[in-house]
């Protein structure tokens, strides 16, 4: 078997067994019932305080749109816990053992979550949208839908980039994906435009996940020009393949530093 | 009391050993850059003392939802559970312990919130009734203790308590009205609000923001204790039937 085809089986392997995590996590009921509810509750809970700042609607739409997208970024950034996962399970030292690279476990694992994540903040939007009336410009709406899927994808690659940082510091994965989310609702343009912090600031925002497939949304809901949200677009993914090309240099030798210095251990 | 106290030295130590259990104090001051962020950008200014006091609340419901309610459910992955059931001290009172050290640490972000609005934007909590503000943020743990119990209770019956924890959360916030005001709500969600002592929590925090006398403070206060104290007797009467059925059908560990 050629190197490639084996790289994609491992890959459709781990895809699978991060589907059956998935299922035994929520059933279709249990993902209506809770992980959605949540979801709407959060993009509502941010559309309120915009209702309550008493301006004009744009204020509580630029808050909806931004915290339906934020929720593709935490889904996104939740497969860094996939090295948890594993250690949990005691299969963590197996996979750095075996011949095949982590990353590629890893990489492909957590990859439902892009797919969780699009599909999240896109009923987020829709629905939320839909509750406190905000116009969806019909067909200009539908590139909404792709446009979320890159963020997603975005901010899982960006994920899979911290999943190798964590490897040998498991006892801070949740502070690091909570910390990671936090700080991108708070400097990617969710919840204010990016002018509104230093100028420094906006340019480090511009090299994370969701900033600049944010602006492109926004954009199509504006109704700016295709050139300006294909540029934003265009930039998401440069910043997409830029995580994820960090990942595959960082997460081998994250590795085998832990397989040398013996840090990767069974159980909690 | 001996297992109170034991409970409260166990889980400072583990809090100590496990660096996630200080999530909230990293999301409490994240919060509050947001919510003042928000604010400012949109020159309510006025608004600042209440997006101040929303990471607390908030962070107090993280730990009795995230860390609380997971402490039984912890001690049975790690097969803890048999040997803790198993002491002479009553689980209760090592719970209860537990969740007081918890607890204390959802304060902190009290003493974070003040410490960021200062340095990052020079805006502090507006201390106009100072101590109605500290009854309020005790009382406030008290019933989030409370809580936590509860959800501790409830969660060891569940097979996944991750799905709910990782869910609660907003639904809880919003509920709560930690940010915007119950009132504000459609009618429909009041009654609901009205049982979770975190909406009657919230009410006060703000008013006790204002130079207004506080209506009713000592009756609203009360309902804060009255609400979190049922929750702690819900909790543990759960908790003694859910161990009970775990000691008859031999499943304390596998259930």
């Amino acid at each position: 078997m050629s190197a490639i085809a084996t790289t994609l089986t491992i890959m459709r392997h781990a895809f699978r067994a991060g589907l059956s995590d998935y299922r035994s996590m929520y059933t279709w009921k249990s993902w209506l019932a809770g992980w959605f509810v949540r979801v709407l509750a959060q993009v509502s809970f941010f559309a309120l305080i915009g209702e309550r700042l008493g301006s004009d609607e744009r204020t509580t739409f630029y808050l909806l749109v931004g915290n339906a997208l934020a929720v593709a970024a935490v889904t996104g950034v939740f497969s860094l816990n996939a090295t948890s996962a594993e250690r949990w399970a005691g299969t963590l030292p197996l996979l750095v053992a075996s011949p095949s690279s982590p990353v590629i476990v890893f990489g492909s694992r957590g990859s439902y979550l892009a797919v969780d994540g699009a599909l999240s903040a896109l009923s987020g939007l829709f629905v939320a949208g839909a509750i406190f009336g905000m116009e969806l410009p019909w067909p200009r709406v539908l590139l909404v839908v792709p446009l979320t899927m890159l963020v997603a994808y975005s901010c899982y690659c960006f994920g899979t980039f911290l999943a190798g940082i964590v490897f040998r510091f498991r006892d801070i994965n949740s502070f690091v994906v909570l910390t990671s989310y936090m700080t991108i609702m708070a400097v990617c343009g969710v919840n204010v435009p990016l002018t509104y912090y230093p100028e420094a600031l906006e340019w480090i925002s511009r090299f994370l996940p969701l900033t600049n497939g944010l602006l492109a949304i926004r954009g199509v809901f504006d109704g700016d020009a295709a050139s300006a949200i294909l540029g934003d677009a265009a930039l998401e993914a440069a910043v997409a393949i830029g995580w994820m090309t960090a990942a595959l240099l960082s997460f081998n030798r994250l590795a085998s530093r832990g397989r040398r210095d013996g840090s990767l251990d069974y159980g909690a | 009391m001996y297992g109170y106290l034991a409970g409260l030295k166990l889980e400072a130590r583990l809090i100590h050993a496990h660096p996630d259990s200080l999530i909230p104090l990293v999301t409490a001051p994240l919060f509050t850059i947001i919510f003042l962020a928000i604010v400012r950008e949109s020159g309510r200014y006025d608004l600042q003392p209440d997006a101040l006091m929303a990471p607390v609340l908030m962070s107090l419901w993280w730990v009795a939802l995230q860390h609380g309610g997971n402490i039984i459910t912890g001690d049975r992955w790690q097969n803890l559970l048999e040997s803790i059931v198993a002491v002479p001290t009553s689980l209760a009172s090592l719970l209860l312990g537990r969740v007081t050290t918890v607890m204390c640490l959802g304060l902190v972000s009290f003493f974070e919130v003040w410490a960021i609005g200062e340095l990052l934007f020079g805006v502090s909590p507006a201390f106009e009734h100072p101590l109605e503000l500290v009854l309020i943020l005790v009382c406030t743990a008290f019933a989030s203790a409370g809580a936590s119990v509860a959800f501790a209770a409830l969660f060891v019956m569940t097979r996944n308590a991750y799905t709910f924890t990782n869910s609660a959360g907003f639904p809880l916030y919003l509920l709560s009205g930690v940010f915007v005001p119950v009132a504000v709500l459609p009618g429909w969600i009041h009654p609901v609000s009205s049982v979770i002592f975190m909406s009657w929590s919230a009410d006060l925090l703000r008013a006790s923001m204002k130079s207004a006398a506080i209506d009713d403070f000592w009756l609203r206060l009360g309902v804060v204790v009255l609400l979190g104290a049922v929750s702690f007797l819900i909790g543990r009467l759960v908790l003694f039937y859910v161990l009970r059925r775990m000691r008859t059908t031999g499943e304390l560990a596998t259930a």
